[in-house]
């Protein structure tokens, strides 16, 4: 169904693209499915995912940078 | 079980039985409202709250619901006519997915339990029936007297391991898939044929970090399916009664605060608190 030569060439963008840049959608994704399933007005969903996003986003971030913190002195 | 208003007393009139027994017709069970209707032969409806504006929401079959739901993202919320949360989730979800598909080209998803070689990811991908249930298929044909997948394409197959025997079909239509391996990898045992490399090291090597790439978005949208399923079974999440206590406070202070500016201006409204 889908053809090789499009995925292989993406493998190999995949390889110099930093991880953390393929996270950022599903960060988007998670905002999103959270708060749609604790609102139903379409502006509440809207005003939650970037509720949701930030804290996600701020969560992460401290992780993140606590990883490479503890990475520099490893 | 809540059951809300109350029993009808001795020489109540007729009017007020009647009033009685309306206020009765909704009883709380679970998650959701339950309106037992005004007739005994009516069906039960189920339906919920909306935390925005207090509106009820009609479930109709909130299980059928969620197992739709469960099938498809978002389908569960179009049959209970709530066109655009069914609209977002399935939107989002299934791109993750097919995004997720096409990043492991089609391999990420697949089912696994042989000793060392059991496939967890496949815990979160089972939170989508529409690739968990072709995943369980292939994996019990592959394992079976027939030794070879239903799908031609080998989509949700997993992967052969070193001296596995599948069928010369099966065998051909690897070769046919897999551009980077040679005839020398399936060894001839009739009627079968004999995997003499390990598929799954293949894959990683030709797909790099895109495989796991894949294998993330899939198993993430199929963990963000369970939260789906459990909004097409019992409608929005409701706040807990902490969330709800600090909401009133809140806005009693603020109601109190613009009584007092009302008051120093000479003149306002009482304000109204919510309970």
């Amino acid at each position: 169904m889908f053809d090789v030569m499009p995925t292989l060439l993406f493998a190999q963008l995949a390889d110099r693209v930093p991880g953390v840049f393929f996270g950022l959608p599903l960060l988007a994704l998670a905002s999103l499915v959270f708060a749609a399933t604790r609102h139903e007005d379409p502006a509440a969903i809207g005003l939650a995912t970037v509720h949701w996003a930030v804290w996600l986003g701020g969560i992460l971030g401290v992780v993140l940078a606590a990883v490479l913190l503890f990475g520099c002195f490893a | 079980m809540e059951i809300r208003g109350k029993r009808p007393r001795a020489g109540w009139s007729f009017q007020a039985a009647r009033r009685c027994r309306r206020l009765r017709a909704s009883v709380v069970h679970g998650p959701w409202v339950v309106s037992v209707g005004r007739q005994d032969s009516a069906p039960p409806r189920f339906v919920a709250i909306s935390p925005d504006d207090g509106s009820t929401i009609d479930l109709r079959n909130p299980a059928l619901a969620a197992v739709l739901s469960w099938l498809v993202p978002g389908l569960g919320q179009l049959y209970q006519r709530r066109t655009t949360k069914g609209g977002l989730f399935m939107g989002g979800l299934l791109t993750a997915l097919i995004v997720g598909l096409w990043l492991g080209d089609g391999r990420v998803v697949y089912a696994s339990w042989r000793p060392g070689e059991t496939r967890l990811a496949f815990l979160g991908q089972a939170g989508i029936g529409a690739v968990a249930v072709p995943a369980v298929l292939q994996s019990l044909r592959l394992a079976g007297p027939a030794r070879q997948t239903y799908f031609a394409s080998g989509w949700f197959a997993p992967p052969l391991n070193q001296g596995q025997f599948v069928s010369a079909a099966y065998a051909e239509r690897v070769l046919a898939t897999e551009p980077s391996l040679e005839r020398k990898a399936f060894a001839d045992r009739p009627p079968f044929k004999q995997c003499t490399i390990d598929q799954l090291s293949v894959w990683h090597e030709r797909l790099g970090r895109s495989f796991d790439i894949g294998t993330l978005y899939t198993v993430l949208a199929g963990m963000l399916n369970l939260l789906v399923v459990y909004d097409a079974w019992a409608g929005p999440l409701r706040e807990t009664p902490d969330a709800k206590s600090k909401q009133a406070k809140k806005q009693a202070g603020e109601a109190s605060g613009e009584q007092t500016t009302d008051g120093a201006a000479g003149g306002g409204q009482p304000a109204a608190t919510q309970t």
